[in-house]
């Protein structure tokens, strides 16, 4: 007969429970592990353990536990029993007292242990159905309790479902990874069990939290879902997920053209590339240079498992956990550093997956050791997604087989792996991991199926001198290892197995880049002067000690943009002052004491920090961010202040406030600034300004004037919030040459009446650089390896001559007239 | 090199244990106080009662290797403390046995190692993230401190000052924290303004190793 387990924190309770079951079920077999000693409440791990061994006698036992350290109890508990009993326990999260009449009475009728815990479960519904639905409550229930193995699916018990509903997919490409992510985060965040199936293809029901077994519902655009939920707040979920369907998954339209469009009927096959047929191609350029090698696609071998037995499965499974622990710290570092890089979402999400780490764990209890079981039980997940029709789906494989990887290679000690090969590297996009431990020696340059120029990977390849063309299409892909790639980072050109003569024009443009290249790495650090005799500041844009001591090289004249986020984020508390001002101190010092521009934290809703818990907004970049989340956490800010204004007393420092757009932030931002200063004394040195980035704030420049004394552009916000484009959205165009921007930029300095910084990505465009100086800008701050190149640019300017283009440019009708102009007048 | 290679034996990390026990002793009222603020006030009473009995458990018989130290300490806790706090510490010392091996004596990487999978036991059993105002709170950030200062061939007496300073301050962050796990979370916005009595308890596991071990 099935056993029941009562866990409580009082002996007396448990006692009193046992006897009112026993009225009902006087034949059920109850064990008591409850109070650590007939008056001392409490749980025990080890009294828990005995009443397991003492229930089981081979049929199965259901746990029924009271709350808190009963359950924590319970678990470490089954963490102590052998293997062959903990696979009959079953830890039930049934309300107690209801549970425990419920289940005595399964039992004792001879139920399995499954039914019994399904009884426990639904032992609440009698008194439901008499009172109505329960209110729902005011805080967050607490949170559902785990599953009797770690990691494994917890299919909630059927009968149980509060709520359904229906929802069809909208998304073109139906639910591909990333609305399915966005549905298993959703259903992740709400605190009932959710579970979906396609009813069009008649599939099983899966838990919406598992993003591989959402996948493998195989949903594609038509597709009708049944969503259902359990758990008090059941309704509240499935209305949740219904909202969540009919905003598309929060995917964006242009993304879906994006996807569309190179997805389209009409396949370019590789012969089409073939320079000798076609010549030269264009996609979109991302990072300026030559890159001329032969194609590699990253490797797809796995780390060599060694071949070894298992040491038995806790710890065979503890190698598993502290893997993927480890993978998702990794992960975590590059969030860091990349508030955007939301890409590594779905590799947090596996990381995650019940379905993978329970298959895991079934061959580890089945004696395999971690590597091969891992492995297994990825390769089963992506066989799943290798089964789908869907293209794209097919391709979320990838993603699987690379996660795997990467916890394999934590659990084995082998370093990660970095994409190495020689030449042009060919993929469909690359992460800001990947683009961060590129070897510039070894990669000649980037050709990218997909992307976005303005993507963190793209920025990242800027920042490290790799050519590299996004948006290439498909085609790409069937590029033959080895087969020659020539491509132009600046004008998106490449060729495939190009000509002579094609080569031979590829080969001169390099070369002439080169001796550009050495000719200003030989003048970076004088300083940039125009061919009229007009000094412009070339600053460097940094976010960490490491770009401080790069701008120093490159010859910046000083840092016109320190994002201070570094500091904050990806930890559990915000640096104090003394930090904030030792750190300050040092990108000083490695700036040889030039000026370093601080500016002040600009987070929001879209990467909110632990220690400033932010409301969930439908539009983090129209929410609070920047200046406005600063103002919002008066502590937070006063101590950025305080360490602003004491190494203000040191070295010369600007401090400026982004987004700005009333004239009040600014007037509270200073106010505020004054009370840090009191307490520090005053700081001679100390210059204050702010960031336009909003179009409000650009156009009254003027009404800033008093209180600032100078403002820096952010050209990357200023033009998505101008021309309501996100800048990472490949699909949406965001340059910001412009003319609407030109417009405001020029507008800005006309009005301000102090001296005007660009700290955009524009700034580091040589062909933008006439036209900004030409409107007025005096500060140009870039990349730190972009210094030399662009006050080369500043000294082959001439203002008298790029004024009047200027004032043409601002006529113009979009962004790709305003580059033709500029390529026609002789940049 | 000869600080960098300096070990630790039974016989030391017996004293951390003790001077932990001594330390939960000596801030009794501390943690309960803490405790009855945001939650059901018997954290420092069950702490007590658990360390004062592992301090008797290794008095009777001394443990030979650092494994079978953490081992009965953390099984005496498991059966003695009673609430939370008992599985979560337990769980943390039983990962430091198993972590521990069969080594006679630790160096200061093996340290940071075992308080790595300390901390990883606290998440497994406590399900814990940071910021939810918990032990985790303290602990994590003096495991990195630990690993980055032993990473950077900082002596252990130092490696272990940063670790206990960070926990410290990790403690202090607590405060201005809202409580999501445990029976502190049912108080919601209220549960802020006090430090978490579990990061204050476990603080004094970090300083006790900085006191004892260096």
């Amino acid at each position: 007969m099935v056993a029941v387990v009562v866990v409580s924190h009082s002996r007396a309770l448990a006692r009193a429970a046992v006897a009112l079951a026993a009225e009902m079920a006087p034949t059920a077999r109850i064990e008591i592990a409850a109070g650590l000693d007939e008056k001392t409440l409490g749980t025990d791990a080890t009294a828990i353990r005995s009443a397991l061994a003492a229930a089981d006698d081979g049929s199965g036992v259901v746990v029924l536990m009271d709350l808190g350290s009963a359950v924590l109890s319970a678990e470490l508990a089954l963490e102590m029993v052998d293997d062959e009993l903990r696979s009959r326990v079953l830890l039930c999260p049934a309300p107690l007292v209801e549970g425990l009449v419920a289940a005595a009475v399964a039992a004792a009728s001879g139920a399995g242990r499954d039914e019994v815990a399904r009884e426990a479960i639904a032992g609440l519904a009698g008194k439901q159905a008499q009172l109505g639905e329960a209110p729902a409550p005011a805080q967050p229930a607490p949170a559902q309790p785990a599953p009797a193995r770690p990691g494994a699916a917890q299919p909630a018990p059927a009968g149980e479902f509060g709520a359904v509903a229906t929802v069809r997919v909208g998304n073109p490409h139906g639910l591909h990874a990333r609305p399915a992510a966005r549905l298993v985060t959703e259903a992740r965040r709400l605190d009932a069990g959710v579970e979906v199936r396609n009813r069009t293809t008649g599939s099983g029901w899966v838990p919406a939290t598992s993003l591989s077994r959402v996948a493998t519902l195989g949903a594609l655009r038509g597709h009708e879902i049944d969503v259902r939920a359990s758990g008090p707040r059941a309704r509240q979920a499935v209305d949740e997920i219904v909202a969540v369907a009919a905003r598309q998954f929060d995917e964006t339209p242009p993304e879906l053209e994006k996807i569309g469009e190179w997805g389209g009927d009409d396949p370019v096959d590789v012969g089409k590339l073939d320079g000798a047929t076609t010549g030269v191609r264009r996609g979109q350029p991302a990072s300026a240079g030559i890159g001329l090698g032969p194609a590699w696609r990253r490797s797809s071998t796995s780390p060599d498992l060694p071949d070894e037995p298992s040491r038995g499965a806790d710890a065979e499974w503890r190698r598993v956990t502290d893997a993927v622990a480890a993978v998702r710290r990794e992960i975590d570092k590059i969030w860091e550093g990349n508030p955007e890089a939301s890409i590594f979402d779905a590799h947090l999400l596996l990381l995650d997956d019940a379905e993978l780490l329970g298959e895991a764990r079934r061959r580890i209890d089945a004696g395999a050791a971690a590597p091969p079981a891992f492995r297994g039980a990825a390769g089963l997940i992506a066989a799943d997604f290798d089964a789908l029709e869907d293209p794209y789906l097919r391709g979320r494989g990838d993603d699987v087989h690379a996660v795997a990887d990467q916890v394999l290679r934590a659990m084995l000690g082998i370093a990660e792996r970095t994409p190495a090969g020689d030449g042009v590297l060919v993929a469909a996009d690359l992460t800001p991991a990947e683009a961060a431990t590129l070897d510039p020696v070894r990669v000649k340059g980037v050709l990218l199926a997909f992307g976005s120029a303005t993507s963190h990977g793209a920025i990242l390849a800027r920042t490290r001198g790799i050519p590299m063309v996004v948006g290439a299409g498909p085609a790409v892909l069937s590029v033959p290892p080895g087969a020659a790639v020539a491509l132009d980072g600046s004008t998106g050109e490449f060729a495939v197995n190009p000509p002579g003569d094609v080569l031979t024009r590829f080969r001169e443009r390099a070369a002439s880049r080169s001796a550009r290249a050495r000719a200003a790495g030989s003048r970076a650090h004088q300083p940039a002067v125009t061919a009229d005799g007009v000094r412009i500041e070339v600053a460097a844009n940094i976010g960490s000690l490491a770009d401080a001591t790069a701008a120093a090289e490159h010859g910046a004249d000083l840092a016109g943009l320190v994002r201070t986020e570094f500091l904050f984020l990806d930890r559990a508390a915000a640096p104090g002052a003394d930090e904030q001002f030792a750190t300050y101190r040092q990108l000083a010092a490695a700036l040889g004491g030039r000026r370093i521009t601080l500016r002040t934290l600009d987070v929001g809703g879209d990467k909110p920090l632990r220690y400033a818990p932010a409301p969930h907004e439908q539009n983090p970049f129209l929410g609070v961010r920047g200046i406005r989340h600063s103002l919002a956490h008066p502590a937070l800010f006063a101590e950025q202040l305080l360490a602003i204004a004491r190494v203000a007393r040191e070295t010369p420092v600007s401090v400026m406030f982004p987004m700005v757009s009333t004239v009040a932030e600014i007037v509270a931002a200073r106010r505020m600034l004054d009370d840090a200063l009191a307490r520090t004394g005053p700081a001679a040195g100390l210059r204050v300004g702010i960031m336009v980035e909003v179009p409000a704030a650009a156009l009254r420049a003027a009404a800033f004037t008093p209180y600032v004394d100078f403002v820096s552009v952010g050209t990357n916000d200023l033009t998505q919030y101008t021309l309501a484009a996100e800048r990472g959205n490949a699909a949406v165009p965001a340059d910001g040459l412009d003319p609407a921007v030109l417009r405001l930029v020029g507008g800005i300095c006309r009005r301000a009446g102090v001296p005007v910084a660009v700290c955009g990505e524009l700034a580091g465009d040589e062909a933008a650089v006439p036209l900004l100086t030409a409107l007025g800008v005096r500060e140009l701050s870039v990349a730190p390896p972009a210094v030399p190149l662009v006050k080369e640019a500043v000294r082959a300017t001439r203002l008298d001559l790029a004024g009047p283009l200027a004032e043409r440019a601002l006529e113009l009708a979009d962004a790709a007239d305003v580059r033709r102009l500029s390529v026609q007048s002789g940049r | 090199m000869g600080k960098l290679s300096r070990m630790v034996d039974t016989d030391a990390l017996h004293a951390w244990i003790r001077e932990f026990a001594r330390l939960v002793e000596q801030h009794q009222d501390l943690l309960t106080e803490l405790d009855s603020a945001i939650g059901d006030a018997d954290h420092g009473a069950n702490l007590h009662r658990g360390m004062s009995a592992v301090v008797e458990v290794l008095r009777a018989e001394t443990p030979s290797t650092p494994a079978e130290l953490f081992k009965r300490t953390g099984m005496t806790l498991v059966s003695t403390v009673g609430g939370a706090s008992g599985p979560l510490y337990g769980t943390a010392f039983l990962r430091m046995s198993a972590t521990a091996g069969e080594a006679e004596t630790l160096d200061a990487g093996d340290l940071a190692k075992i308080l790595r999978a300390a901390l990883e036991g606290v998440v497994t059993r406590g399900k814990a993230q940071a910021g939810d105002k918990t032990m985790y709170d303290a602990l994590a950030p003096a495991v990195r401190a630990l690993e980055e200062a032993v990473g950077t061939g900082q002596p252990l007496a130092e490696a272990l000052d940063a670790a206990a300073r960070a926990a410290e301050r990790g403690r202090e962050a607590t405060t201005a924290m809202i409580a999501r796990k445990g029976r502190a979370s049912y108080l919601g916005e209220r549960s802020a303004g006090h430090p978490d009595p579990g990061a204050t308890s476990v603080t004094y596991l970090v300083v006790a190793a900085a006191t004892a071990l260096a």
